[in-house]
C-alpha cells in the first residue's frame, strides 16, 4: 500500500518538478543581467518591419558599445499593447523604456507614470528637438518622453491616372469639391474616396478634421466643459455622412484607418491616409502599378484654406518608466539612440521612404542634405504644405475622443446629426465629472 | 470566453456533459448513498491529501485573485502614485453608466440570437439522430462535434471572411435568392446577427449531443404506447421527449445563457465591438475600458467585471437550485 | 418493419444536409488555403481555386515560428491535460468516495470557481503569476488553470456511480485509500478521463487571451497568438492565412476523429447505468 502511495506521490512531485522547472527559465526581470551589467528592459510597439530591423540592430550595437548596460527588446504588437502594459504595471514589471505616442504623454505623467527625462539626460540634448514637437513632450518645466519622430495623421493620396480620366486637373482644395471629386470618380469598380469609419478609428483620424472645422477640439481650455455640441461639429458629420450614404467610400471596414490597403489595391481613387501609408504603398510590390500613379496633397479644409490644420502630428517617443530602477541607464540608452549621433537617425528615416519626419532639427537638415531626400517626390508636399499646420494630438483621456467618434460614426451610418451630437455632449459631460477632469487641462 | 484558464467555453460544455447524468435519469436514492461509505469512518487525512493540490491550486490562482479585485475594486487604482480610497464610487459609476447597460443588452439581445437557435436546432438534429440507423447516426454525432473544438478565433476569422459583401461565400449563397450583397459586419443592424450565426454554430453540435443522451433514457415503451393510440412526432415530442427532459433543457438554456452573455472572442475579432457599439458585448466593454492609461480606467473596468460576476453568479447559483447536484454531498 | 424507400431517401438527404452546412465553413477554409492570393475574394465567388496552389500550406508548414508554436503548444497542451487530470480526479474521488470534516466546506470552496468569469480576476491573476515569477514561462499556461472544478465535477460524477461492493470488499482486504483509487478506479477511469481530458486539451490549445498577456517571449509563442499575429500583420495574404488556421485547427479535429468512440459515448455516460 506505501508503495502505491509513492508511485501517487512521485507523480504529484513529478507533476511539482515540471513546473518548477518550466517556471525555473523565467529570464531575470530588470534590475542586474547574471554578469552584473544594468538589465533595461524596452517594449517596442510593433510596427512596420523595417522599424523592427533598425531598433533591433541599434540595440545590438548599443549592447556591443559598453559593458555596464544590456538592454533587453521586446517587440509588442499593437492590438494588445494596451492590455500587456497595464498587466505588468499592475504587477510591478513595467518596462524601464518604452515607445509611447505623444497623445499618451500628458495622461501618464498626471498619473506619475513616466519619469522626467530633463533630470536624466543632458540639457543640450532638448534644445535640438524642433520648435513645434517640444511642447508635445514638455509638461511644465518637465520633459517626459524624448520624441523620435512625427507623421501627419491624415493626408489626401490620390490617383492621377484616375483623376486624369475623369478629367478633373489637381485634387481638391475644399470639402465640397472634394465630396464633387468623389462623385465623379465612384464607378463600378472604384470607389471615389476611402476614410475612417469605425469609432476606435475615428476617434484619432478625424482630430485634425474637428480642428478644422471647429477651430478647436471637442474639448477645450481647462477642459471644465464639452464643447461637442458647438454647431460646427454638425459639418464634420454631414462631411462623413454623405461620403459614406452616398457610397463614395467603401461601405466595409475591411482594413482599418492606419492600413491604407484600400488605395494599394485600387478599389478607391483617393483616400484619406497617415503620411506612413507611403512606406506601405512603395513597399508593396503587388501594388507597383498604383504606385506609379499615386500622388499626395495636403487634405482639402472645410472653407479651402489650405493654413487652417487638418490633420494632427502623432508620433512616437520614448518614455523612461517612474518606477525604473535603472533610470540613468535608461535615460543613457534613450540619449544614445535618439539624442546624439545623427546618422543613426538619417539611416532609420531614409528607411522609412521618406513617411516619417525628425523631431530634431540637426537630423531634420541631415536628411534634408542626403540626395535620397533630394529626389523624394512627396517630401517637400508633406513638409511644407502639412507639417507646419498639423495640430498636437489632444492630450485629454482617449474616453472622450471615443465618446466624440461614436456619435460621429453613427451620424456617418445614417443618424440624425444633432442628436448624435448632442449624445456626444452628454457623454464627454460625463467623462468630465468622473473623471475629474475640469480644471486639468491646458490646452 | 478563453480568458484565463479557469472558465473556458470548452469548460463549461464539459461541465454540461458532466451534469447531465444526474439529471436525466432521476436519481434513484440509492445512488445518494453510494458516496457515504462507512459513516462512521472518518478518513480526514486522506481525504486532506486528496484534496489539497486541488485546495491550493484554486486558492493561489482563484480565490485570491478574486478576494484582491474586490479589495482593489474600492480604490481609485494607480499603480505608481497611493491609490485613492473610494468605497463603492466605481460600483456606482458603473452601475449608472448607459455604455455599461447598453453592453448588457447587446449581450441580452446576442443571447436572444443564440440560444432559442441552438436549442431548435440541436432539438430538431437529435430528433433525426435518434430515428437513424447507428453507422448514419454515428457520422452524424461526430460531424456536429466538430464545431465545438474549433477555436473561436479561427471561427472569427473563416467567417470575417465569409461575411464579405465583395466575394465572401455568404452573400453569393443568398444571392441564389436573390439577397444582396449585405455588408452583414459593418451594418449596425445585421452585424449581431451575423456574429450569432458563429456562436450558434460552435456550441450546437455539444447541445446536440448531451440532448441525445437524454433522449436515450427516455424508454422506448412510452413511444410505442403513444403511437398505439395513433400519436405523431409532434404529439409525442410535446407530450413526452420535451416533459420528460425538461431538467436537461432547462441545464442548456441556462448555461448557454451564461456563455452567450460572456461572448468576447468573437465580437473582439470580427468587429471590435462596433459598428456604433453594435456588437459591444459586455466582457469586450470591460476589455476595452482596461486600455486607458488612467487609474479611472482601470478601477471602472475591474468594477464592471465584478458587477457582471454578480449578474452571472445570480443565474448560476439559479442552476444549481435546478439541478439540486449539491444534495448529493454531506458534510 | 422496413423503412420505404422515399423515406429511406429522405433520411439520407437530410443527413447529408446537416453534414455539408455543418462543416461547410471548415472545407471553406481548407479550400481557400489552395488559393493564390486574389483568390480568396474574389467576385464573383468561385467555391474552388482556378489552380490548386501548395504553396500556402507548404510555406506556413516550412515557417519556423509556425511550427515551433504548434510544437510547443502540444506540448504545453499534454502537460496541461496531464496535471489537470491527476489533480482533479484525486479531488474527485474523495468528495465521491470518502468522508470527512468539513467536506461541504471544502466542496463549495472547489465548486465555485466554476462561476467566477475569468475577466473578474484577469489583473489578479496577472499580478499572482507575475510574483510567482511565472511569466514567459510554459509554466503559467499550465499551472493555474489546471485545478477544475468543472472536471472534477464531471469526474467526481462518474465515480459516485462505480457500484460500492468492490470497494468494500478492497477495504475489508485492508487495502488503502489510494490503493483502491489506484487498482479499481482509475483503471475503470479511461472513458471519463478522454472525455475531460479532450476538454483540457481544447482548453488549452485554443486559448487566446491569457497567453497574449502572460508570454511574450516570441520563442514561447501559443499557436492562436501566432493565428492573430499573422492576421494583423500580414492581413492581405488571405489564401496563407487560412492554410495556417486550417493547419492551426486540425490537430484539434483529429483529437475528435481519433477519440470520437469516447465522446460519443461519454456522453451517454452514467446515464445509460
Amino acid at each position: 500500500m506505501h508503495k502505491r502511495i509513492t508511485r501517487l506521490a512521485t507523480v504529484g512531485i513529478a507533476a511539482a518538478a515540471v513546473g518548477v522547472m518550466l517556471a525555473g527559465c523565467t529570464p531575470a526581470s530588470s534590475g542586474t543581467t547574471e554578469d552584473g551589467k544594468s538589465k533595461v528592459v524596452f517594449w517596442q510597439q510593433k510596427f512596420e518591419d523595417y522599424q523592427q530591423d533598425w531598433f533591433k540592430a541599434q540595440v545590438a550595437e548599443f549592447n556591443e558599445s559598453q559593458d555596464e548596460v544590456e538592454v533587453e527588446l521586446l517587440v509588442v504588437p499593437a492590438d494588445t499593447w494596451d492590455q500587456k502594459l497595464k498587466a505588468a504595471q499592475a504587477a510591478g514589471k513595467a518596462p524601464d523604456v518604452k515607445t509611447t505616442s505623444y497623445g499618451n504623454i500628458k495622461p501618464m505623467q498626471a498619473s506619475g507614470q513616466i519619469a522626467d527625462l530633463s533630470e536624466l539626460m543632458d540639457a543640450d540634448a532638448f534644445d535640438d528637438i524642433a520648435e513645434n514637437i517640444a511642447p508635445f513632450v514638455t509638461v511644465d518645466d518637465g520633459v517626459y518622453g524624448y520624441p523620435l519622430l512625427v507623421e501627419p495623421s491624415t493626408v489626401l493620396f490620390y490617383r492621377t491616372d484616375l483623376l486624369a480620366a475623369a478629367g478633373i486637373d489637381a485634387p481638391p482644395t475644399t470639402w465640397d469639391e472634394l465630396l464633387d471629386d468623389a462623385r465623379t470618380l465612384t464607378t463600378g469598380d472604384v470607389y471615389g474616396m476611402n476614410i475612417g469609419q469605425t469609432a476606435p478609428d475615428l476617434g484619432w483620424s478625424s482630430w485634425g478634421l474637428q480642428y478644422n472645422v471647429a477651430g478647436d477640439f471637442p474639448l477645450r481650455g481647462d477642459w471644465s466643459e464639452a464643447s461637442a455640441d458647438d454647431p460646427a461639429y454638425e459639418d464634420l458629420a454631414k462631411f462623413y455622412q454623405t461620403l459614406y450614404t452616398e457610397k463614395l467610400m467603401p461601405q466595409e471596414a475591411t482594413y482599418p484607418y492606419a492600413d491604407c490597403s484600400f488605395f494599394g489595391e485600387g478599389k478607391v481613387a483617393m483616400s484619406a491616409c497617415g503620411s506612413w501609408a507611403l512606406g506601405q504603398l512603395s513597399a508593396n510590390p503587388d501594388w507597383a502599378g498604383v504606385w506609379e500613379n499615386t500622388a499626395v496633397a495636403a487634405f482639402p479644409s472645410s472653407d479651402g484654406d489650405p493654413t487652417s490644420p487638418t490633420s494632427t502630428l502623432g508620433g512616437w517617443t520614448l518614455t523612461v518608466d517612474a518606477k525604473s530602477k535603472v533610470q540613468d541607464e535608461s535615460a543613457e540608452f534613450v540619449q544614445w539612440l535618439l539624442a546624439d549621433d545623427t546618422d543613426r537617425l538619417v539611416d532609420f528615416f531614409t528607411a522609412t521612404g521618406f513617411s516619417k519626419y525628425p523631431a530634431r532639427v540637426s537630423v531634420t537638415e541631415a536628411l534634408a542634405a542626403t540626395p535620397e531626400a533630394a529626389d523624394d517626390p512627396f517630401l517637400a508636399t508633406i513638409t511644407e504644405d502639412i507639417v507646419p499646420y498639423a495640430k498636437a494630438e489632444p492630450s485629454y483621456p482617449w474616453d472622450v475622443s471615443l465618446a466624440f467618434a461614436t456619435s460621429l460614426e453613427k451620424a456617418m451610418r445614417g443618424g440624425d446629426i444633432p442628436a448624435a451630437m448632442s449624445e456626444a455632449q452628454a457623454a464627454i459631460e460625463d467623462v468630465i465629472k468622473k473623471q475629474k477632469l475640469a480644471g486639468t487641462g491646458s490646452d | 470566453m478563453t480568458m484565463s484558464p479557469q472558465s473556458t467555453n470548452r469548460l463549461a460544455t464539459a461541465a454540461s456533459v458532466a451534469l447531465e447524468p444526474e439529471t436525466t435519469a432521476p436519481a434513484p436514492k440509492r445512488r445518494r448513498g453510494v458516496g457515504r461509505l462507512s459513516t462512521h469512518v472518518m478518513d480526514n487525512r486522506t481525504a486532506y491529501v486528496m484534496i489539497a493540490p486541488m485546495v491550493v491550486l484554486l486558492g493561489i490562482f482563484v480565490w485570491w485573485p478574486l478576494l484582491y479585485s474586490f479589495y482593489l475594486s474600492t480604490f481609485e487604482i494607480s499603480f505608481y502614485e497611493e491609490p485613492l480610497f473610494v468605497g463603492l464610487q466605481f460600483y456606482g459609476y458603473v452601475l449608472e453608466d448607459p455604455d455599461f447597460w447598453h453592453s448588457i443588452g447587446i449581450g441580452a439581445t446576442y443571447v436572444l440570437y443564440t440560444v432559442p437557435a441552438i436549442m431548435i436546432i440541436a432539438f430538431l438534429v437529435a430528433s433525426f439522430i435518434r430515428t437513424v440507423g447507428r453507422k448514419v447516426a454515428g457520422l452524424l454525432k461526430t460531424t456536429v462535434y466538430v464545431p465545438t473544438v474549433v477555436s473561436a478565433v479561427i471561427t472569427s476569422v473563416v467567417f470575417v471572411f465569409m461575411y464579405r459583401a465583395d466575394g465572401g461565400l455568404i452573400n453569393w449563397l443568398i444571392g441564389f435568392v436573390g439577397l444582396g450583397p449585405f455588408a452583414f459586419l459593418s451594418d449596425p443592424e445585421l452585424a449581431l446577427p451575423a456574429i450569432s450565426v458563429p456562436g450558434i454554430w460552435l456550441a450546437f453540435g455539444i447541445t446536440t449531443l448531451i440532448m441525445l443522451a437524454g433522449m436515450y433514457d427516455i424508454p422506448q415503451s412510452y413511444y410505442e404506447a403513444a403511437q398505439l393510440e395513433g400519436a405523431n412526432f409532434f404529439q409525442r415530442t410535446w407530450f413526452i421527449t420535451i416533459p420528460l427532459m425538461k431538467n436537461v433543457l432547462l441545464y442548456l438554456v441556462v448555461t448557454a445563457t451564461i456563455a452567450g452573455m460572456q461572448q468576447f472572442e468573437l465580437p473582439l475579432v470580427m468587429t471590435q465591438g462596433g459598428p456604433t457599439n453594435s456588437t459591444m458585448t459586455p466582457n469586450l466593454f470591460i476589455f476595452n475600458q482596461f486600455k486607458d492609461p488612467t487609474p479611472y480606467a482601470t478601477s471602472f473596468s475591474l468594477t464592471a467585471a465584478l458587477i457582471l460576476f454578480f449578474v452571472l453568479g445570480g443565474i448560476s447559483m439559479l442552476i444549481f437550485r435546478l439541478i439540486r447536484s449539491d444534495k448529493a454531498i454531506d458534510a | 418493419m422496413k423503412a420505404s424507400l422515399g423515406r429511406r431517401v429522405a433520411t439520407y438527404a437530410l443527413a447529408a444536409l446537416i453534414v455539408v452546412s455543418t462543416t461547410l465553413p471548415l472545407a471553406w477554409m481548407l479550400i481557400s488555403g489552395f488559393k493564390g492570393r486574389s483568390e480568396v475574394l474574389r467576385t464573383p465567388f468561385q467555391f474552388f481555386p482556378d489552380v490548386w496552389l501548395w504553396q500556402n500550406y507548404a510555406a506556413i508548414l516550412q515557417d519556423p515560428a509556425f511550427l515551433q508554436s504548434m510544437a510547443l503548444t502540444f506540448a504545453g497542451a499534454l502537460l496541461f491535460t496531464l496535471l489537470s487530470l491527476v489533480v482533479n480526479s484525486i479531488a474527485a474521488y474523495a468528495f465521491a468516495r470518502l468522508d470527512f470534516r468539513g467536506k461541504r466546506f471544502w466542496w463549495v470552496y472547489c465548486i465555485t470557481p466554476m462561476f467566477i468569469p475569468g475577466m473578474a480576476i484577469l489583473l489578479t491573476s496577472y499580478v499572482v503569476v507575475s510574483n510567482l515569477g511565472m511569466l514567459n514561462t510554459l509554466a503559467v499556461l499550465i499551472i493555474p488553470g489546471a485545478a477544475s472544478a468543472v472536471q472534477m465535477f464531471f469526474i467526481r460524477q462518474f465515480y459516485l456511480n462505480t457500484p460500492l461492493a468492490i470497494e468494500e470488499a478492497a477495504l475489508i482486504d485492508g487495502a488503502g485509500r489510494w490503493r483502491i483509487f489506484w487498482s479499481i478506479f482509475l483503471p475503470q477511469s479511461q472513458g471519463v478521463f478522454v472525455v475531460v481530458g479532450v476538454g483540457s486539451f481544447l482548453a488549452y490549445w485554443n486559448a487566446y487571451v491569457w497567453p497574449i498577456l502572460t508570454i511574450q517571449d516570441p520563442g514561447l509563442q501559443q499557436i492562436m497568438q501566432y493565428i492573430a499575429g499573422f492576421r494583423s500583420e500580414r492581413g492581405n495574404e488571405w489564401g496563407l492565412l487560412m492554410a495556417g488556421s486550417t493547419l492551426a485547427a486540425l490537430p484539434t479535429i483529429l483529437l475528435v476523429l481519433i477519440f470520437q468512440r469516447y465522446i460519443v459515448n461519454g456522453v451517454r455516460l452514467a446515464g445509460m447505468k
